[in-house]
């Protein structure tokens, strides 16, 4: 509303320029300081109405960028596994530059329409006043506008849908590729894969190059439509003041003041047209970007049992029983029977669900088939997080937080850590890193041997006092010595009374346990 | 503010001929622009004036009209090929910058290779190097141009209208423009560095959630991170706020400015045409040109605005720049090295703990024959890895020296290195796309033989129930166990046919009849190797040759 009221500011801005030149012409005297005064006044309040109306668009923009943001983190924190619309570039790219693109559509789309509403009819009742025939000129080459760019509008939505798509594929090939530098380098693979990533990036490139040359394209039509209007009221204009051209206004001929305010008047009709065009292009980028919002609300995925927030743990014995349970890629496990204090093993062939059964263990997923019992109950989305609360975890492949070992290792949990890196027989190593607990990790664990990054984790396994420990491959990577420190620091939890689960191919690490469940060989 | 420059310097020097006729093309808009208004006002007022004194039939109507005319319909084609032009030499010069970022990192010293993490990488590489497109298109161009066309309009008004008027518009314009710039910058410099700071967090935290969801949910931290992502936000979207503030108040600025000009130019123009110095149709002149060089300022506002965030991502990217570009080193002798020489020898090396002096072994001697294979043994920590990385020259030497065929380790050129030896580092990153797509990472290879490879590490079965090679692989190896993507990185080693092979931990993750028949094919695979293996396991130790021991 501020900027239509801002926008109208100008045919009177117009009017005073008019006046001034109509006086001028005649000879008669008319104050400059006057004139100079009145027309930099009314451009200090259209400016000043443009901010106004401004600060409303950009919150509006922001609050809505904010609301989306908000979803898709809190989507993202509710889900059991990574969603099928993408890994963590993909989602991070929506949730980032993507939705920044809907900013400009929010903050300028509706302005520039309320606009187009007004204005253009505005000036047009103004111009036709003054002549009619400009008020025909204009009434010709103005609608003709709109028409154009809704075919533009309709082209330029499927370029940069395509082009959206790419945005996203090429981020998370890139994260990869980043990710995999070491392996990279050392397959000598260097070459292959930049001409691979030059190949991808050149291909974006002409996909922007058409959204954009869409975009271009119909801007100059916009402009020639526009620079045509203004070039014939000008050559009308200046027939008609010449006394060549005697029709067209009202009671005969133009005066000069008259000539001067259409002139002015001409470019401002066709100046909210050409605002709404760019914002339609925002339009088009912002309705991808909704389209996109849509594929990944769609896909709610396997919902994460619980909330994975702190909870007071969960009363009753340290047990575990999977009855009759299905892995999500749907191999059926057998019954397993667990009970408190118990030192299990699982064993089987790679690919059998070891792992998928400690998740199931764990609480972080629910079976398609079958039921979890923990502590005596029904595993169930309200009490995962109180169960969750009282367990120890070690997963296959760590994936270290950005920040320090520190942090890393605590969670944000409160408590002496000393204790923890000594069960773990990570102590030394740690004091011998140059920064000790104040390293900063690299993805997966840098400056960590794989055995080190292994320890780690019990350590942070151990550091919550758990009563169930679930771990996952807890020796591979580490030397008969090392595997066996560790060994003795799992066997020292379990000799305080945890149940200690373990998934495992190590025999001697199997051995040392109470029981061993096999999974079978694979077929 | 010079690492602006430096971008600024690199593109150009990439796109020259695209970006000179970018910004002369730019230059000629609005010079046409401004024309286009100055002689419209010009010729109604001219018109007017001539058809008062009853002098229209003898005004020249034709030249002028065609004029406008031309200068319309020039102007908007000007301008198409202008930002045609721009557009697409700015996206190729980034698309170079963005390949040159990867290269500097693909030959990263090792340490800092493994430190580089995904998400921040990503940052840099995507999000600053779209950032710079500002650059060249909103900041120097567009700043350039206008420059440019505030000079021809002093000299045009000076000649044309008179030297007050034109020292009026064009001075106020630059000085009031100038000092409107200085004043936002200063305010929304420091804002914007810090927004990009928030956001680049927003996106880490992000990255991190998704990445360790399960961990941190087993540890009751999902929601806390999840604030913790929210909390980043927070903080960006205030910043934004303070940030859009700042930006509204300099537009108004500009805008005020240009009102401000136009009303002196009106009011200065009347007073010289009462005081009889001046026709009333140059003084319409000097107004019109006044508003139409209104829109040289248009561009200030964004290149305020973006200043921050692009000055930001100059500096970080400018940094991975730096790092000289990998050359290959030259080449002495025969590549080939000698063929009689053991592929590889070790005399009296030492190792220093990476980042410090302390040395992490005792010196060791050893010389490894083709077909030969040596384990080497010792505790966690006793620099197995290490040792393996630093003859696979990804580690330096601090004392003795490694020969490979015959030559020192430090004269091989890195791709004739890499033919001749390939390490199985501890970890190994699998990218997502198909099983086909994972082998060929080593270099081209015929079908028979990605099967072959595959039957080597105990794979066929599986990846012939997966629907062989075509199979998909998902984002870091998902959907493949941890054993199955160990056996899959070793094929891909394997397929690199190396005269040097170096395994870190081989087997991890297989059970012990797997283990035993994947090290068997792999010597059936490539019968004349050397292979060194870092053994932790008893399966792998009984397999070599020989042994090692490191205290």
């Amino acid at each position: 509303m501020l900027s239509v009221l801002g926008g109208l500011i100008w045919p009177l801005q117009a009017a005073v320029v008019a006046w001034a030149i109509g006086h001028l012409l005649a000879g008669t005297g008319a104050s400059p300081l006057l004139a100079a005064v009145a027309f930099g006044g009314l451009g200090i309040c259209r400016a000043a109405l443009a901010c106004l109306a401004e600060a409303q668009a950009q919150a509006a923009a922001e609050a809505i960028i904010a609301q989306a943001r908000g979803a898709l983190i809190a989507s993202e924190a509710r889900r059991a596994g990574d969603s099928p619309f993408g890994g963590a570039g993909s989602v991070a790219a929506l949730a980032g530059e993507k939705l920044e693109l809907l900013g400009p559509y929010v903050a300028r789309y509706a302005p520039a329409r309320a606009r187009v509403m007004v204005l253009p009819v505005v000036i047009l009742a103004l111009a036709a006043w003054q002549s009619w025939a400009v008020g025909v000129v204009l009434l010709i080459s103005g609608p003709l506008i709109p028409v154009f760019m809704a075919l533009v509008g309709l082209a330029a939505k499927e370029a940069s849908a395509r082009q959206m798509t790419q945005i996203g594929t090429l981020n998370d090939g890139l994260v990869e590729r980043l990710s995999a530098l070491v392996d990279i380098r050392l397959l000598g693979a260097g070459d292959a894969v930049a001409g691979g990533f030059r190949r991808q990036a050149g291909d974006l490139r002409r996909r922007t190059m058409a959204v954009l040359g869409v975009a271009f394209l119909s801007s100059t039509v916009l402009e020639l439509f526009a620079a045509i209007g203004v070039a014939m009221v000008a050559v009308y204009v200046g027939f008609s003041l010449l006394g060549a051209l005697g029709f067209g206004a009202w009671g005969g001929s133009l005066t000069p003041e008259a000539g001067i305010f259409l002139l002015l008047l001409a470019p401002e009709f066709f100046q909210p047209l050409r605002d709404l065009s760019v914002a339609w292009h925002d339009k088009a980028a912002a309705s991808a970007v909704m389209d996109e919002l849509a594929a990944h609300g769609a896909e709610e995925g396997v919902a994460l049992p619980g909330t994975g927030g702190p909870a007071a743990r969960l009363a009753g014995p340290a047990s575990l029983h999977l009855r009759g349970c299905v892995t999500p890629s749907g191999r059926p496990l057998p019954d397993i029977v667990i009970a408190a204090g118990e030192r299990v093993a699982l064993v089987g062939a790679s690919g059998t669900g070891k792992t998928s059964a400690l998740r199931l263990m764990a609480g972080l997923e629910l079976p398609p088939q079958g039921r979890v019992l923990v502590a005596g109950q029904a595993l169930t989305p309200e009490m995962a997080d109180a169960w969750r609360a009282r367990l120890g975890w070690m997963p296959q492949a760590p994936h270290f937080l950005t920040g320090s070992l520190r942090q890393n290792l605590t969670l944000g949990r409160a408590g002496d850590l000393s204790d923890a890196l000594a069960s773990a027989a990570i102590g030394a190593v740690v004091e011998a890193l140059p920064q000790g607990l104040s390293t900063r990790l690299g993805e997966t664990g840098a400056g960590l041997s794989g055995g080190e990054a292994r320890r780690i984790t019990l350590a942070r396994a151990v550091f919550g006092s758990p009563d169930v420990l679930l771990a996952d491959e807890p020796t591979a990577d580490l030397d008969p010595l090392t595997a066996r420190l560790v060994t003795e620091g799992l066997l020292a939890q379990a000799d305080r009374g945890v149940t200690l689960v373990i998934a495992t191919h190590d025999r001697t690490l199997a051995a040392r346990m109470d029981r061993i469940i096999d999974l079978g060989d694979g077929t | 503010m010079s690492a602006l420059w430096m971008i600024f310097g690199l593109i150009l020097r990439d796109q020259r001929r695209a970006m000179l006729r970018g910004a002369a093309l730019g230059l000629i808009v609005l010079a046409m622009g401004v024309t286009l208004l100055g002689l419209s006002g010009w010729f109604i007022t001219a018109a007017a004036a001539a058809g008062l004194a009853g002098a229209g039939a003898a005004f020249d109507v034709f030249r002028p009209s065609a004029m406008v005319r031309f200068l319309a319909l020039g102007r908007a084609a000007a301008r198409y090929g202008e930002r045609m032009l721009t557009h697409d030499a700015t996206l190729r010069a980034l698309e170079t910058l963005r390949l040159r970022v990867l290269a500097g990192l693909l030959s990263a010293p090792h340490d800092r290779m493994i430190r580089i993490r995904g998400a921040q990488a990503l940052n840099r590489l995507t999000a600053d190097i779209d950032a710079l497109d500002g650059v060249p298109l909103r900041l120097v161009l567009p700043v350039l141009a206008g420059l440019a066309t505030q000079l021809l309009a002093l000299v045009a008004l000076w000649v044309l209208v008179a030297p007050v008027i034109a020292l009026w518009i064009v001075g106020g314009h630059v000085l009031g423009a100038a000092l409107i710039v200085a004043v936002a910058g200063r305010v929304s410099l420091p804002l914007s560095r810090r927004a990009e700071v928030a956001a680049q967090a927003v996106r880490t935290r992000l990255i991190d959630l998704i990445r360790a969801r399960r961990d941190l949910a087993v540890y009751g931290r999902l929601v806390a991170q999840a604030e913790a992502v929210q909390g980043a936000e927070a903080r960006r979207r205030d910043l934004r706020r303070h940030l859009d503030r700042a930006d509204r108040r300099a537009g108004a600025a500009l805008g005020i400015l240009a009102s401000v000009i136009a009303a002196g130019a009106l009011g200065i123009g009347m007073a010289l045409v009462q005081a009889g110095q001046l026709p009333p149709a140059f003084a319409a002149l000097g107004v019109f040109a006044a508003l139409a060089l209104a829109e040289t300022l248009v561009p200030l506002r964004r290149a305020v605005s973006d200043l921050g965030r692009m000055a930001d991502a100059a500096r970080r990217v400018g940094r991975d720049l730096a790092d000289p570009l990998p050359t290959e080193a030259p080449v002495a002798g025969g590549a080939e090295g000698d063929a009689t020489a053991s592929p590889l020898c070790l005399a009296d090396v030492g190792l220093h703990r990476l980042g410090t002096g302390t040395m992490l072994m005792a010196p060791l001697s050893f010389t490894l024959q083709p077909g030969e294979t040596l384990a080497i043994t010792g505790a966690s920590g006793s620099g197995k890895s290490t040792l393996l990385q630093a003859i696979a020259g990804l580690h330096p030497v601090a004392l003795g020296r490694i020969t490979l065929g015959g030559r020192p380790l430090a004269d091989w050129p890195e791709t004739d290195l890499r033919d001749r030896l390939t390490l199985l580092p501890q970890r190994s990153t699998l990218m997502a796309g198909s099983v086909a797509e994972a082998l060929h990472l080593a270099g081209p290879a015929d079908e028979a033989r990605l099967w072959q490879a595959l039957a080597a590490v105990q794979l066929q079965r599986l990846v012939e129930g997966r629907g062989g090679l075509s199979a998909r692989i998902g984002p870091r190896g998902e959907g493949l166990s941890g054993g199955e993507a160990r056996r899959l990185a070793l094929a891909r080693a394997l397929l690199r046919r190396p005269d040097v092979l170096l395994l870190d931990e081989p087997t991890e993750g297989l059970d012990e009849a797997t283990a035993r028949a994947v090290l068997c094919g792999l010597r059936d695979f490539l019968p004349a190797a050397a292979i060194l293996i870092a053994a932790h396991r008893q399966v792998e130790t009984a397999f070599a040759d020989r042994r090692v021991i490191l205290p």
